[in-house]
């Protein structure tokens, strides 16, 4: 059963990350920043659950990652979107949207 | 190195891994100590935070897929559990698996062994076989002296030889081979030498090499054998060698291997006798194509070679085949009969597996649906079904793999004997192998259907319902196609085994043409040599047949040359009075050379003339019998008896006295061999010669008894023994043992399939059962609403008996219409019976439908029994 509740966690994570890394080549430690300042400091993503995250997607082939130099000189694994990860992406964000719309929809009746 | 590389790539992502995540970690530190914290404290929070660094990686290990085999190994795990949970259901489905390919394990065995496995000798690849022609030793020579695409080597199976001066007289079975036999087959023996070079050619041949077992039992394993001379059949020959214990050549009951003595200045024994089969072996770098051709060409001019015209067919469609498929043709199709059959088997008893998960599934659909609902993809919902299904299988393999290696044994006495192979049968590496694929097989096979079947992300129906849940009615279709294919292969099975049942049926009640009970049988065989003289031979065995008949219970004797079914055949060519006498008209008829009082004593009826008196047994005037259809044959629509024969190699005319009754001699389906053209009979007397130019010195003793003497066999043995000390008697029997020997190839095919199709049938019952169960399950409401309603006993069993007996009659359609077809394969198998008997496959029908009946019985009677309040309170 847990495995199953996280199975449902991982996949809001999962597109969150998405989300960020389709607005450019970023490394780890800045996704998680970018989450947190992004969502008001609403998600404080733990390290143990963002590098799975990313490295699943990497294995899924959405993510495609390098190494390179940050701007302070060091060198970082930087992850950005591949077409797959980009059609993922739109797709996760459709059916987000629709659910979000149906919960929302339902809260606001039943008010 | 495949291991290696995979580790060196996994160890360098490791690194990048460390790496990424200390990058990480020293950024956070940077970013407080940018905010203006102190270090020891940026250090520590940011530490905190971060968590475990080996959790963290642990868990990114296990976030990769790609790691299928970690995906198994879980699926595995899980599978395991769920099975362990569920022992009565795992118990019943490994069983039936263990089973179905415990029955497959079996006879691949016996494929492996037969077929499959190289012939043990040096380098079999080349070994080959003329396949469709035989020769007689002037015909071997000839071929050996031109024939450069390979080594040829002739063998002659079947002869025997008296063993004499070393205590008791022994017969033994030899074979004639020449002198390359060994080196052309690769084989050394264990102890001293094989043939050299010219040792097969008369004059320069009085030598033998023993068999490993003769070895052991007469010369109690001494080495000092090698270089003695010994008595066979009254000529020395010298102990050249021993081979080993492994080698069985051409049969496992060979027991001496004698040259061909190839003598050219004896004109019928170099043209015309023993025509023996070829082997060989390739010269390196050529194929069996071109010494196909080379041979072909070889044949056109060795017919002309011959003292006489040979008919022009003679040999015409040999081939040549590797070694291994000339010695295997004729137990070929039966291995491969019985490999269909144990394959039907395992098809049937994988859709009952089926069948069983399908009906656990429906228990289990609600799990699946929550798993489905909170993310699982579908197609990894069928992956870990399947897996469970695999699991399942290969427990079932390992216990059918115990099951069909203790069977081997038995397998190993069901067969006939000489079987090329069969004494080294065992479980090898193929056969794991095979055991292991197969159920790999057989566990997805099984759990294709119902894996794709219960995970239909079917949410509504699952969640919804409560207690034991309802099915969809995609399910419960699928159950019925599974058991309506169940019972469709359980016909197919049964019918077969019925028609194989009702041909040996027939074959048992084969009328041989004479009464075998109360019939001893003898072999009595005194040396060739000792019939050198024609008249002390004949005295000999006037004396043996007065003596026996004086035996107390004794109430007659006969002898025969040639026993019918025992095996032995004798030929001859002759001409018919009024024919063209030209060798290729001339008919090959057996010739039996029997005592007076033969036909009386086998009560073989004499239709027309008479059968022989003694005076009849000085040849002078030479007279003959022959058989009702031998008779028909050369004399259709006119009286045998007065018409003249002659022998090919003789100028005597010899007068038809009688016609006697047709004697399944050759086989219980066949009088005589199918070359063969009739079957005369001769009076045993010294001008009683047959196609050598000599008397028969061997003859099988048969004697009718009253009552039964215990002590008979032994009267025999010394009756024979005071008279001559060195003429063996072996051989002893009742002719009802001979007869039965007749039938034991059909018997343990038959029994085979019988097995086979019981299980497939059991199994098929099991399935019309489970179903219908539980269709009265899933209805206990509904039936008890509708008795609450007023509905008799009798609708309620009326509509489970519908549920059953639909799917009965469906699979037996089914199963008919592919019996129809592939029985057909079976045609030769069969005797008396045709492959659509309409007793066997009505036999089948009713006991298909009687079984369905009775599995629906059970639970019908249950539904019967509903209590209406009880059944409405359950929901």
């Amino acid at each position: 059963m847990n495995e199953d509740k996280s199975e449902f966690l991982k996949g809001t994570l999962d597109m969150l990350v998405l989300k960020v890394v389709a607005l450019g080549p970023i490394h780890g430690y800045a996704i998680s920043q970018r989450i947190r300042q992004m969502s008001k400091e609403f998600f404080q993503v733990q390290q143990g659950s963002l590098y799975p995250a990313l490295h699943r997607l990497e294995d899924r082939g959405w993510l495609k990652a390098d190494w390179r130099d940050t701007e302070t000189g060091r060198e970082a694994k930087f992850y950005s979107l591949t077409a797959k990860g980009r059609k993922q992406l739109e797709t996760v964000m459709r059916t987000w949207a629709r659910l979000s719309d149906a919960v929302a929809l339902i809260l606001r009746t039943a008010e | 190195m495949h291991w290696l590389s995979r580790f060196i790539r996994r160890s360098r992502a490791q690194e990048q891994l460390d790496a990424e995540l200390r990058f990480h970690l020293e950024q956070q530190i940077a970013d407080y100590l940018a905010a203006g914290m102190a270090p020891e404290e940026a250090r520590r929070r940011a530490r905190l935070e971060f968590g475990g660094l080996d959790q963290v990686k642990e868990e990114v290990y296990e976030a990769q897929r790609g790691h299928l085999l970690e995906t198994l190994l879980q699926d595995v795990r899980y599978g395991l559990r769920k099975l362990r949970k569920d022992a009565g259901f795992t118990a019943i489905a490994v069983l039936t698996l263990a089973l179905g390919i415990g029955a497959n394990t079996a006879i691949f065995s016996l494929v492996n062994a037969v077929l499959l496995r190289p012939l043990p000798f040096r380098e079999p690849g080349r070994l080959v076989g003329i396949q469709n022609a035989t020769y007689p030793k002037g015909g071997f020579a000839a071929m050996r002296r031109q024939i450069h695409t390979m080594d040829p080597a002739a063998y002659d199976d079947g002869h025997e030889f008296t063993l004499t001066g070393l205590g008791e007289p022994v017969r033994l079975n030899g074979t004639l081979v020449s002198a390359n036999f060994f080196s052309v087959l690769g084989a050394k023996p264990q102890l001293g030498r094989a043939f050299s070079p010219g040792q097969d050619e008369a004059g320069r041949d009085a030598y033998v090499v023993l068999s490993h077992a003769l070895w052991e039992k007469v010369f109690r394993g001494n080495p000092s054998a090698v270089g003695r001379v010994i008595n066979l059949e009254g000529t020395p020959r010298q102990i050249l060698g021993v081979m080993p214990a492994g080698f069985h050549f051409p049969s496992p009951g060979t027991q001496v291997w004698i040259p061909l003595g190839i003598d050219p200045r004896n004109a019928t024994d170099y043209w015309a006798q023993d025509y023996m089969p070829v082997i060989g072996r390739l010269k390196p770098g050529v194929t069996m194509a071109q010494a196909q051709a080379e041979l072909r060409l070889f044949q056109s001019h060795v017919r002309t070679m011959f003292p006489w015209p040979m008919p022009e067919n003679w040999n015409a469609g040999l081939a040549v085949e590797p070694l291994q498929s000339v010695l295997t043709g004729n137990v070929q199709p039966w291995l491969l009969i019985l490999l269909g059959a144990v394959g039907l088997v395992l098809l049937v008893a994988c859709a009952n597996v089926a069948n069983l998960t399908l009906s656990r599934a429906s228990i289990r659909t609600k799990e699946i649906a929550l798993r489905n609902s909170l993310g699982a993809s579908r197609p990894r919902i069928v992956l870990q079904l399947i897996t469970e299904s695999v699991v399942t299988a290969l427990a079932g393999g390992t216990l059918g793999l115990l099951l069909g290696g203790s069977a081997l044994s038995l397998l190993k006495t069901l067969l006939p004997g000489d079987t090329p192979g069969l004494g080294d049968l065992a479980v090898d590496w193929r056969v794991l192998a095979f055991t292991a694929a197969l159920s790999v097989a057989a566990g997805i096979v099984s759990g294709a259907v119902p894996a794709v079947q219960s995970s239909r992300p079917d949410l509504n129906v699952s969640l919804k319902s409560s207690g034991r849940g309802l099915v969809s009615s995609a399910s419960r279709r699928a159950r019925r196609v599974l058991v309506i294919a169940e019972i469709g292969l359980a016909v197919l099975l049964v019918s077969a085994a019925g028609l194989l049942i009702r041909s040996l049926w027939s074959l048992s009640h084969v009328n041989p043409g004479f009464s075998a009970t109360h019939l001893l049988t003898a072999r009595i065989t005194p040396n060739e040599s000792f019939c050198n003289n024609a008249g002390r031979c004949v005295a000999f065995y006037r004396q043996v047949l007065d003596r026996v008949r004086g035996l107390p219970g004794v109430s007659g004797a006969a002898m025969i040359n040639t026993l019918p079914l025992d095996g032995r055949v004798n030929k001859r060519s002759l001409y018919l009075e009024g024919r063209r006498q030209v060798p290729q008209d001339s008919p090959l008829v057996w010739q039996n050379i029997i005592s007076a009082g033969y036909f009386r004593l086998m009560h073989i009826p004499l239709l027309r003339g008479r059968g022989f008196t003694r005076a009849d047994s000085t040849g002078n005037p030479p007279v003959a019998v022959v058989s009702a259809a031998t008779a028909q044959r050369f004399w259709p629509n006119q009286d045998a008896v007065g018409q003249h024969i002659r022998f090919a190699d003789s100028a005597e005319w010899i007068t038809i006295v009688g016609v006697a009754g047709d004697v399944r001699a050759f086989s219980l389906q066949q009088a005589i061999p199918p070359y063969m053209d009739g079957a005369i009979y001769i009076p045993y007397g010294p001008l009683a010669t047959m196609e050598n130019g000599r008397i028969p010195a061997g003859m099988t003793l048969a004697v009718r008894v009253d009552q039964d003497t215990p002590e008979l066999a032994s009267s025999i043995r010394n009756i024979v023994g005071n008279l001559n000390r060195d003429v063996p008697v072996s051989e002893i029997k009742t002719m009802t043992t001979v007869l039965s020997g007749a039938t034991s190839a059909p018997r343990s095919i038959t029994f085979l399939f019988v097995s086979f199709a019981g299980i497939a049938f059991v199994l098929g019952a099991v399935g019309i059962y489970g179903v219908v169960s539980f269709f009265v399950g899933q209805r206990t409401r509904e039936i008890g609403i509708r008795m609450a309603l007023g509905a008799q006993t009798a609708d309620v069993l009326r509509v489970v008996l519908r549920e059953g007996l639909s799917m009965t009659f469906a699979g037996m359609a089914a199963g008919f219409l592919a019996a129809l077809l592939l029985t057909r394969l079976l045609r030769r198998f069969l005797y008396g019976v045709s492959p659509t008997d309409p007793l066997a496959l009505g036999g089948v029908a009713i006991l298909f439908a009687l079984v369905a009946a009775a599995s629906c019985y059970m639970p019908a009677r249950r539904a019967m029994r509903v209590h209406p309040v009880i059944a409405l309170r359950e929901e």
